[in-house]
């Protein structure tokens, strides 16, 4: 039988609906799969952009949402919070940046990372590749946002809707 | 003369008889007796590719994708509040005047499982329900059996076929997701598009016209119905979880043979192993139908059914299709019950309230149940 | 008669002690409006960031008041598996479990309670039954939420398992409202029978009005081994010195390194996966939020008109 536990409160993931922890094979089994995480979640927060297995990208995805999430809500100077960010973060210098630079630099956002497909190069190892960055960085932007307005099916599209527009007036 | 003699010879009655026979086993036809078909990997080559890429969908100005928004709301607007959720576009729905009859068999539905639920009888007796929605269901085409042609490939008898088809389908969705042919499979009817198609022998008499909606309560509660749907896809088990089987100790100088199932064949003449022994292989994702099931409740409002029981295949959240029970002891005949027929138009039949129960289960709204003693 | 009398009194004194206590519990939990007296005065002026200030305040205090009700209402959330979900059968149920309420009153109590259910069996004489002991367990989602009392009745070890929403229950009693430290008492099977045996005819005990759940800090000794359970591995809070009763030998056997597992609880995609996420916490508890405190209202006039009749004169 199944209950929701009720000790800690968590904000609803923003990036996807259906989540479901990955075993990430490692042989030191649930210990190191933790391990793994803590380097890839201090690493993002260091660099604020890296490049990793999708996998792994989209694991450590999950986790630094809901870190940032809890550390923001429950403010720098709660016990829980310093605890958590002594247990994932592990350079000391990137706890003073994130409670310092990152919690105030996301305190109106909802979400906080973006991921990306990478594609591979051939020949080479062919495991998916991702980019994993936080929001609101320094570096130029990975995909351009700008919609190709001269694309075909966008000029037959806005002229139909003219068409149509003329059509419902008419009537 | 050579002839003759081979002729006479070959005309011995008793040469069956007298010749030394040797021993011979028959062996069974395997396809006649196995118990579980290999699942289809293939998809059939004969159905229309429905879903549609959706790869350049994003190079979409954004107030191009609001126009194609707008032009699907024009084209499949809301509908009153009687029929389900999407209303056929300017279709009269004709409404049959035939009555019941026994021997007439009538549509099914399909219908999404959402959960499981304890509710109580007024015995204070526990029961487990099945909540079953039916989501969204319209008719999309009738074939009479004249020109109804399914595959057979083993003909029984030569007299055509009494039952025509009828299609269903649920979960209307937004067009853009399917391809062209696809769509136009539901141009007759002036329905949207369906994610859900299922077929149902009908017999002529129960035919629908296409475009009429199907709601909860073409049913009556009390009513027994079949329901068929795909079963958990389990993936390669073993016997212990597929069959059953009890395994072997855990100890007593019991070595790596704790799940194992045991001898599979016997020696001697035979020397094989039997056709349809039970092994480890393939477990769930078929289509198995739960005969029998007893509606105890229905809400006409979001079109919910209680099932008693909680064996019904599928995992939450699946489609399976609900129809009159096959079985002789349980049909609407025996229990005396008439059904909607063809199915329940909210027009034409009485007026239903948004609760529906059977008597013997407790209604939660009703005070907490009481045993008197009996005076003897 | 004499006596007859003192004890219809002494019931009704009960009742009406009782109607207080459930009163005082209620203001704990559930959100009263009280109409402020309006100010002559002119309103004074406020920036907008001011109000705005102001009004994010109001919003918080608001969520948190709805998010608390996730401890006295805890069977409301559903199940937490992504696969079992599903809106419209989560809303249903929570209808059918409202309707149940308004039947039957389902108080606050918590696993280290002292409850008493009342409940109708065929098979009891008088075809009514009356258990009491302490709640050793609370679990299950919507309808199928449950939970364990146990108690020692005639030197021998009862426990008796009921759905919260069984129509056979007529009326549980909250004898004793606290908490202990643990979420399940399952070790009390290992403990000596004095730490599970309660009078069955106790009475009701008060607590001041809006008073916190008090928790019970009680340590409970195990009896010598054999045990049910291997305790040493469970962490329990509530057990006295574990390791202290174990054999060198059974220490190297139960394998606490191996069990011992501290990076669980900054696992935040595990903790994700065991709970029910705020938004969704809000959205359910503020549809029923306002049934609840209507309930509350009715049965507070209902028993108000039920105990304050006069006693008609005897013989």
């Amino acid at each position: 039988m199944n209950q929701a536990k009720i000790l800690n409160l968590v904000a609803k993931l923003k990036h996807t609906n259906n989540i479901k922890p990955r075993k990430l094979k490692n042989y030191r089994g649930p210990e190191g799969r933790i391990a793994m995480l803590q380097k890839s979640l201090t690493a993002l927060l260091k660099y604020e952009r890296i490049e990793l297995n999708f996998n792994r990208a989209d694991e450590t995805r999950a986790y630094a949402e809901i870190f940032m999430s809890q550390i923001a809500k429950q403010g720098s100077q709660n016990q829980k919070s310093i605890d958590m960010a002594n247990f994932w973060i592990l350079e000391n210098q990137i706890i003073y940046k994130l409670f310092n630079v990152l919690v105030p630099r996301f305190s109106n956002d909802v979400s906080y990372t973006n991921l990306y497909h990478h594609p591979n190069v051939y020949p080479g190892i062919l495991r998916p590749k991702a980019i994993l960055e936080l929001k609101n960085n320094s570096f130029p932007k990975v995909s351009s946002s700008i919609k190709n307005q001269s694309s075909v099916e966008n000029i037959l599209l806005k002229e139909s809707h003219k068409r149509h527009f003329i059509d419902v007036i008419t009537q | 003369m050579t002839t003759l003699l081979k002729v006479l010879y070959g005309f011995n009655p008793l040469k069956s008889f007298l010749t030394p026979k040797p021993d011979f086993l028959e062996i069974t036809c395997r396809s006649k007796h196995r118990i579980l078909p290999k699942p289809k990997k293939r998809f059939p080559p004969w159905l229309i590719k429905s879903t549609r890429s959706t790869r350049y969908e994003d190079e979409l100005t954004s107030e191009n994708k609001t126009f194609l928004k707008q032009l699907v709301q024009e084209k499949y607007p809301r509908p009153e509040s009687g029929y389900g959720s999407y209303s056929p576009l300017n279709l009269n729905i004709v409404e049959s005047a035939v009555e019941w009859s026994p021997s007439y068999q009538r549509a099914g539905l399909i219908a999404r499982k959402i959960g499981v639920y304890p509710m109580w009888m007024k015995d204070g007796r526990k029961v487990l329900t099945t909540l079953f929605q039916v989501a969204d269901n319209h008719v999309i085409k009738y074939q009479p059996p004249e020109t109804y042609k399914p595959m057979i490939t083993k003909r029984k008898t030569s007299l055509p076929p009494s039952k025509g088809s009828l299609i269903i389908g649920a979960d209307s969705a937004d067009p853009q997701l399917f391809t062209k042919e696809y769509c136009g499979l539901f141009e007759e009817s002036g329905v949207m598009p369906k994610r859900l198609l299922a077929r149902f022998h009908v017999s002529p008499e129960a035919a629908l016209q296409p475009g009429t909606p199907l709601l909860a309560s073409h049913f009556k509660v009390g009513q027994y119905v079949d329901i068929r749907g795909k079963t958990i896809n389990r993936g390669f088990q073993g016997v212990m979880k597929r069959w059953g089987f009890h395994g072997m100790p855990a100890s007593h100088g019991v070595t790596k043979t704790h799940r194992r199932p045991g001898n599979i064949g016997s020696g001697g003449k035979k020397a094989r192993v039997m056709p349809g022994t039970k092994m480890p292989g393939h477990m769930g994702n078929r289509y198995r139908v739960l005969k029998a099931q007893r509606i105890v409740r229905i809400n006409t409002k979001y079109n919910v059914l209680w099932v008693l029981g909680s064996a019904s295949p599928g995992e939450c959240n699946s489609c399976v299709q609900i129809f009159d029970t096959v079985l002789p002891l349980k049909n609407c005949n025996y229990l005396k019950q008439t059904p909607y027929f063809p199915t329940y138009y909210p027009g034409r039949d009485e007026e239903l309230p948004e609760e529906l129960m059977v008597d013997d289960l407790h209604n939660f709204n009703d005070p907490t149940i009481m045993f008197t003693e009996d005076e003897e | 008669m004499a006596m007859s009398v003192r004890v219809r009194l002494g019931s009704q004194f009960r009742n009406i002690m009782r109607v207080c206590f459930h009163e005082n519990r209620h203001m704990s939990t559930a959100e009263i409006v009280v109409e402020k007296s309006e100010n002559p005065k002119e309103p004074e002026r406020i920036s907008l960031e001011e109000q705005q200030r102001l009004n994010d305040i109001a919003k918080n205090e608001r969520m948190e008041k709805l998010l608390n009700m996730r401890f006295a209402y805890q069977e409301f959330l559903p199940d937490p598996n992504p696969k079992n979900r599903n809106t419209l059968k989560e809303r249903l149920e929570r209808r059918d479990m409202l309707a149940r309420r308004s039947n039957v009153e389902i108080p606050e109590f918590y696993v280290g309670s002292l409850v008493a259910v009342m409940h109708s069996d065929p098979h009891a004489p008088g075809k009514n039954n009356r258990f009491m002991g302490i709640c050793i367990q609370k679990i299950g989602a919507g309808l199928r939420a449950s939970f364990i009392l146990r108690n020692f009745i005639d030197g021998e070890g009862v426990e008796i398992n009921f759905d919260m929403y069984d129509p056979t229950i007529q009326r549980i009693d909250v004898i004793r409202l606290e908490k202990r430290l643990d979420e399940e008492l399952f070790y009390l099977r290992d403990a000596p029978p004095e730490y599970s045996t309660f009078p069955v005819d106790m009475e009701p005990e008060y607590q001041p009005e809006g008073s916190a759940v008090p928790v019970n800090e009680i340590k409970v000794p195990l009896k010598p081994l054999p045990w049910l359970v291997k305790w040493e591995r469970m962490g329990m809070k509530g057990i006295r010195d574990v390791t202290s009763m174990l054999t060198e030998k059974r220490l190297r056997m139960s394998k606490l390194k191996q069990f011992n597992k501290p990076w669980e609880k900054y696992d935040l995609l595990k903790m994700y996966s065991e709970t029910i996420p705020i938004e969704d916490q809000v959205e359910i508890f503020s549809e029923i939020q306002e049934k609840l405190h209507e309930l509350e209202q009715h049965r507070y006039k209902m028993k108000r008109s039920r105990n304050f009749v006069k006693p008609t004169k005897m013989g």
